[in-house]
């Protein structure tokens, strides 16, 4: 059992990323003894009731015994075991996996309640489980035994034996007894647990046992309880695919889950972080998410427009009244030269007249060999910044004209424009930073103002405009990007980040960290275990939600030895796990509900709701991240998206199911009516032979004609016998005949000739078309023996008269 | 279809007709084929005015009955059965009723070969009438109710079955009349004293027409029709005008229902169209009650009530009422929404009739 849990609270090298619902029962649970939190919280560990608390245990240990065999590329062989030992039940749950060492046993059994696989986007029953572990404390609380293990590794030594119990004041475990045992199994872990529980949920258990072979068909499973016992054979020998475990989708992270990644990479920077954690991040996605978190975290500059020529505002002056000390000449081309780049590039921010001016001054600087220093450009970025900022009014004025209907009154825009200016204007920061969320907030109180003042109308779509207008005008800040530690060490920061990822376009995760079970292993599952007539599967291409690939596999079987009268069973299943609880609140049960099965031929009575008959409906969930309704993990959430694949994955495989039932119940009428017309025909030839006088007649070619039949029939003369074939159906037809004869037909063109034990065997594969009549003619020596089989035409279409 | 073959060559001939028919059922057997039957579609829509012989005849549409579905190698079966059952009737020259033949399928061993109903078995002779050609009478089935009456001044030679018997039709007889045999080419006319023949709907008028001593009075021959006339009624009315010349009228009541029964005297009725040559008088003539005799004589009424409106709707399409006065009289009834039955020409007086209604409109007709 090697798939290791994690330690409570503690962040382990096993487990960087502990669930926060897993820490703060942790933290909880260092106040309380560890017995006390187990009462506690025992229904959402799935210990409620004696009854579940079998089905629990049993369904803990035997997901972690698949995966271990699994991981091992073993083929896994389970043995389960229900005895009653007095007031107790005794567990034992024996695998073939690779087993456990001394070191791994504390781990894998004890000290730790919640799986290590929250987070991990690997598609792993380990995610659905809540650790084995919970199964010892159980047993250990119920019946005061200890767990007893038994566990061989492949090194050819002997096995080992341990019992192991929980210290429920320091929640560690304790080894309490450790010797060598002989086992006789090569390799493989036994657990045995004694608990208090009942056989109350007799029927789940074994429904979680079947489905688990159901979908497990590379599993060999054992299974006794008091009462009964089953085995279920494997169907086939190939292993699941290997899972890959993959990065999390940015789309996909929790601020808290982000928060932890921020705190444990090596990264520096947030793209490298981004690169580094995540997929399906590169290069550019990084800068774009990067981009994002400035433009959120700092805002943007706006940039306002050049004063014009008949404005009173002169940047040149400004600056040059603003540079002291640095020679006439020298301040007058760093003024002119300001303001002509100003002035060219017609709209600026703060930071790019930032920019203009230092680039000014070292030129300028250069050429009369003076040194404009901080205090200097400071100045004149203040003075330029001034005059640039002197008229806001006009340029919103413009901003608000463009971006409101034509029908606004001039007044009205002109107000509006007014009192945006003048929020920029008092704005603290005079660079005129803003955030989008500021932005906006700015807009609301001048329309709101606007609505109140001028009894003017400013609605939602004309205030989107306005911000949408003033943003695209503004300019992205050029300061450095948080580091990783900034936005590590603020919450708000870190929610910047999250809503960047959320909001720059990346590519949809891959999906190969996903094993369905596979359209021929659904099928080959339900074929092993339902003795039906009919069997289809599906399986869908995997799709996205929040970030975690998923996978959807329905499959039905029909008919058969299936019961009939009552609804159909429904199979669920989450990453191969069979989900036997809370089927009413289930995501799968509800689509199951809302198809019209009429229109697929099941019966369903009004029309919507669990359908009748003799039908199994499987459905299979694989994700990184299952969604469930609950912590206790027994039914899938309703999640429009997975709903969504659900409903098409059965939809697929219930098409297939109806031209099943149709061509059933087409063969079914044909029957019937062969069988019927069968019976009269002869009848009636029969009488017409006695009522005309005449010799009695052959009516087989009249019946494969009426059946619209293939018409296989033999004569023979002077040595030579044919095989004719009338297609009288109205599709062509490509059996295969064989005619085996007691002489020898020498060789043949057409037919191939095998000799067996005094036996020639003819066989013909002609392509008869509708209407259309095939002769196969070959020689013989005197009499002989004929026997001809048809094969590859339904028996319902076939007449052999020969 | 002759009348004077004798009797036992005409059985014989019947016989090979019905052995032909299952010969080629045989032979259709013998070549690979799905046995089949063509028979004209018996509906409204499917029957033709046949000029030579001014009757209605079935047209040119047909449906088949093929072995090719369960239902059709059933009624196949049937026929077999039914072609077999016949045969040796007339091998055996014995008869039976129409009731008799759906009772008599019940013995045979093969369940599927067993009628469903009667009409079913009815309807499988009226087939192989027309497959064969040979009538119903010939091949020895009659109907379950005895055929109509005659009453009037006419002798006639039956050939029974014991023997053949002379009767004059008013005095050998009681008040009830000569019984038409079923098969009435069995009769042989040998004298009359008639003007013409006079067909009347109900027992009632017939009734009133004998107590008032009308076929004497006029030399008239009384045709009981006993609501829609049986083939035997049909047939011996229209021996009566085609071997005696006579001419022949039809008294029913003034409703939609009597005038298809006057139809069926005169043009032939939808089911035996096969038989129209044989069974109609295209020239008997209708006397009433026409509608318009309702307005003259202010008769007592009934309304019309719905299904007689759509019977007289669907007369206005049958192609047998397609004549100018047919269309005159049916849309002066939907006109004036009234009926009256023969009957009611009793509130004028239990003379009325045959004093004054009769004698006018016979006169009108240049009948009396």
């Amino acid at each position: 059992m090697t798939s290791f849990q994690s330690q409570l609270g503690e962040g382990d090298g096993d487990d960087p990323d502990p669930d926060p619902i897993a820490e703060e029962l942790a933290r909880s649970q260092r106040s309380i003894s560890i017995a006390e939190f187990f009462e506690k919280n025992k229904q959402m560990l799935g210990f409620d009731s004696g009854a579940k608390a079998l089905v629990t245990a049993i369904k803990e240990a035997v997901d972690n015994a698949l995966d271990a065999t699994e991981e091992a590329g073993i083929l896994p062989d389970i043995y389960v075991e229900i005895e009653e030992v007095g007031d107790y039940y005794r567990l034992t749950i024996e695998d073939n996996g690779p087993g456990i060492t001394k070191e791994q046993v504390p781990k894998v059994f004890g000290k730790l309640l919640y799986g290590s696989r929250f987070h991990a986007r690997e598609q792993n029953r380990g995610q659905q489980g809540i650790g084995i572990s919970a199964a010892v404390l159980y047993s250990q609380l119920t019946s005061g035994k200890p767990a007893k293990i038994t566990s061989k590794t492949n090194n050819g030594g002997d096995a080992q034996y341990f019992e192991l119990t929980i210290d429920t004041d320091t929640n560690e475990p304790e080894i309490d007894v450790e010797e060598g045992a002989s086992w006789e199994r090569p390799h493989g872990t036994r657990i045995e647990l004694e608990m208090e529980g009942n056989m109350r949920a007799r029927q789940q258990l074994h429904d979680y046992i079947k489905y688990t072979a159901v979908v497990n068909p590379h599993a060999r499973i054992e299974f006794h309880e008091p009462k009964e016992s089953f085995k279920f054979e494997r169907a086939t020998d190939d292993l699941p695919p290997e899972t890959e475990e993959i990065r999390p989708h940015p789309h996909g992270v929790e601020l808290g889950t982000l928060l932890k990644m921020l705190d444990a990479t090596d990264s520096y920077s947030v793209t490298g972080f981004l690169q580094g954690e995540f997929t399906r991040v590169g290069q550019k996605t990084a800068t774009s998410v990067a981009d994002n978190l400035r433009d959120r975290h700092y805002g943007r500059e706006v940039a306002w427009s050049a004063p014009q020529a008949h404005e009173d505002a002169d940047i040149r002056a400004a600056v040059t009244a603003a540079v002291s000390n640095k020679g006439a000449e020298a301040t007058k081309t760093l003024a002119t030269n300001v303001a002509e780049s100003v002035e060219d590039a017609g709209r600026v921010a703060h930071s790019e007249v930032v920019a203009l001016v230092d680039e000014h001054a070292e030129a300028v600087g250069e050429e009369y060999d003076k040194t404009f220093g901080e205090t200097v450009r400071e100045n004149a970025v203040e003075a330029a910044w001034g005059e640039i900022t002197a008229d806001r009014r006009s340029d919103l004025y413009e901003l608000v004209d463009d971006a409101t209907t034509s029908r606004k009154d001039d007044a009205v825009v002109e107000a509006m424009a007014r009192r945006l200016a003048d929020k920029f204007d008092d704005q603290e920061d005079q660079r005129n930073r803003v955030t989008r969320d500021e932005l906006r907030e700015f807009v609301d109180r001048a329309a709101d103002m606007t609505i109140e003042r001028d009894d003017a109308s400013f609605g939602e779509t004309a205030r989107e405009n306005v911000v949408e207008a003033v943003w695209s005008q503004s300019v992205r800040v050029p300061d450095e990007v948080p580091k990783v530690k900034d936005v590590a060490d603020d919450r708000d920061t870190a929610a910047r980040l999250l809503e960047a990822m959320r909001e720059t376009d990346i590519l949809s995760p891959p999906t190969d960290c996903l094993a369905p079970i596979s359209e021929e292993l659904v099928y080959a599952g339900l074929e092993k275990e339902y003795e039906a007539d009919f069997y289809a599967s599906a399986t869908r291409d995997a799709e996205v939600h929040g970030g975690d690939p998923f996978v959807v596999e329905a499959g039905i079987a029909y008919g058969g030895d299936l019961e009939d009268g009552g609804s159909v069973e429904v199979l669920r299943f989450a990453n191969r796990v069979p989900l036997v609880y809370q089927r009413g609140a289930c995501a799968t049960v509800d689509v199951v509900k809302n198809i019209n099965w009429r229109n697929y031929g099941l019966d369903q009575p009004g029309g919507s709701g669990m359908p009748n008959g003799p039908a199994v409906l499987m459905i299979h969930v694989a994700s990184t991240n299952v969604p469930f309704t609950s912590e206790s993990k027994d039914a899938v959430a309703n999640i429009p998206e997975i709903e969504d694949e659900i409903e098409l994955a059965l939809r697929e495989a219930a098409r297939e199911l109806k031209s099943y039932l149709n061509k059933r119940r087409s063969m079914e009428k044909r029957r019937r009516k062969q069988n019927v017309i069968a019976e009269i025909l002869p009848e009636m030839a029969e009488k017409l032979s006695e009522v005309t006088d005449r010799e009695p007649l052959d009516i087989d070619d009249s019946l494969a004609r009426i059946m619209n039949n293939v018409l296989v029939e033999r004569s023979v003369e002077d040595g030579t016998v044919e095989l004719t074939v009338h297609n009288h159906g109205d599709t062509n037809v490509d059996p295969e005949i064989t005619e085996i004869v007691s002489s020898d037909p020498g060789d043949h063109d057409d037919a191939t000739v095998v000799e067996m034990d005094g036996e020639w065997f003819l066989k013909w594969s002609p392509t008869v078309a509708a209407g259309d009549t095939a002769t196969l003619a070959y020689d013989i020596d005197g009499d002989a023996d004929f026997d001809v089989s048809v094969e590859g035409i339904e028996a319902e279409k076939l007449t052999i008269n020969a | 279809m002759s009348t004077d073959t004798d009797p036992d060559v005409k059985d014989e001939l019947a016989r090979e007709r019905l052995i032909e028919l299952a010969a080629e059922f045989y032979d259709q057997f013998a070549e690979g084929d799905v046995p089949s039957m063509q028979i004209p579609t018996r509906t409204k829509s499917n029957i033709v005015f046949d000029e030579d012989n001014d009757v209605w005849v079935y047209g040119d549409r047909h449906s088949t009955r093929s072995a090719n579905s369960v239902r059709g190698a059933q009624k196949l079966l049937k026929a077999v059965y039914t072609i077999e059952f016949l045969a040796n009737q007339l091998d055996e020259d014995r008869s039976s009723t129409l009731r008799e033949l759906y009772y008599l399928s019940e013995s045979w061993d093969e369940e599927r070969a067993q009628f469903s109903g009667q009409d079913e078995s009815n309807q499988l002779v009226e087939d192989l009438e027309i497959v064969s050609g040979v009538t119903r009478e010939d091949f020895h089935m009659r109907p379950e109710e005895s055929g109509a009456t005659i009453m009037g001044p006419l002798y006639l030679r039956e050939q029974t079955r014991r023997g053949e018997r002379e009767i004059h039709c008013q005095k050998d007889v009681g008040e009830g009349g000569y019984q038409i045999p079923n098969n009435p080419d069995t009769i042989e006319f040998l004298d009359n004293d008639a003007d013409f023949v006079l067909c009347v709907e109900t027992g009632g008028m017939r009734d009133r027409l004998v107590e008032n001593g009308f076929d004497e009075e006029h030399n008239v021959i009384v045709v009981h029709l006993k609501g829609q006339p049986a083939r035997a009624t049909r047939r011996i009315t229209k021996r009566l005008h085609d071997e005696l010349d006579l001419p022949v009228v039809v008294f029913t009541d003034g409703d939609p229902w009597s005038y298809r029964i006057y139809g069926s005297v005169a043009y032939g009725s939808i089911k035996s169209a096969h038989l129209s040559e044989y069974l109609a008088t295209p020239e008997a003539e209708f006397v009433g009650i026409q509608p318009e005799d309702i307005v003259e004589y202010d008769l007592p009424t009934d309304p019309l009530s719905d299904s007689d409106i759509n019977a007289l709707e669907s007369e206005l399409e049958d192609p047998r009422f397609q004549s100018e006065y047919w269309t005159e009289q049916i849309e002066l009834q939907l006109d004036i929404e009234k009926k009256a039955e023969q009957q009611a020409l009793a509130s004028r007086g239990l003379d009325f009739v045959t004093d004054t209604y009769l004698p006018e409109r016979l006169g009108e007709m240049g009948v009396l």
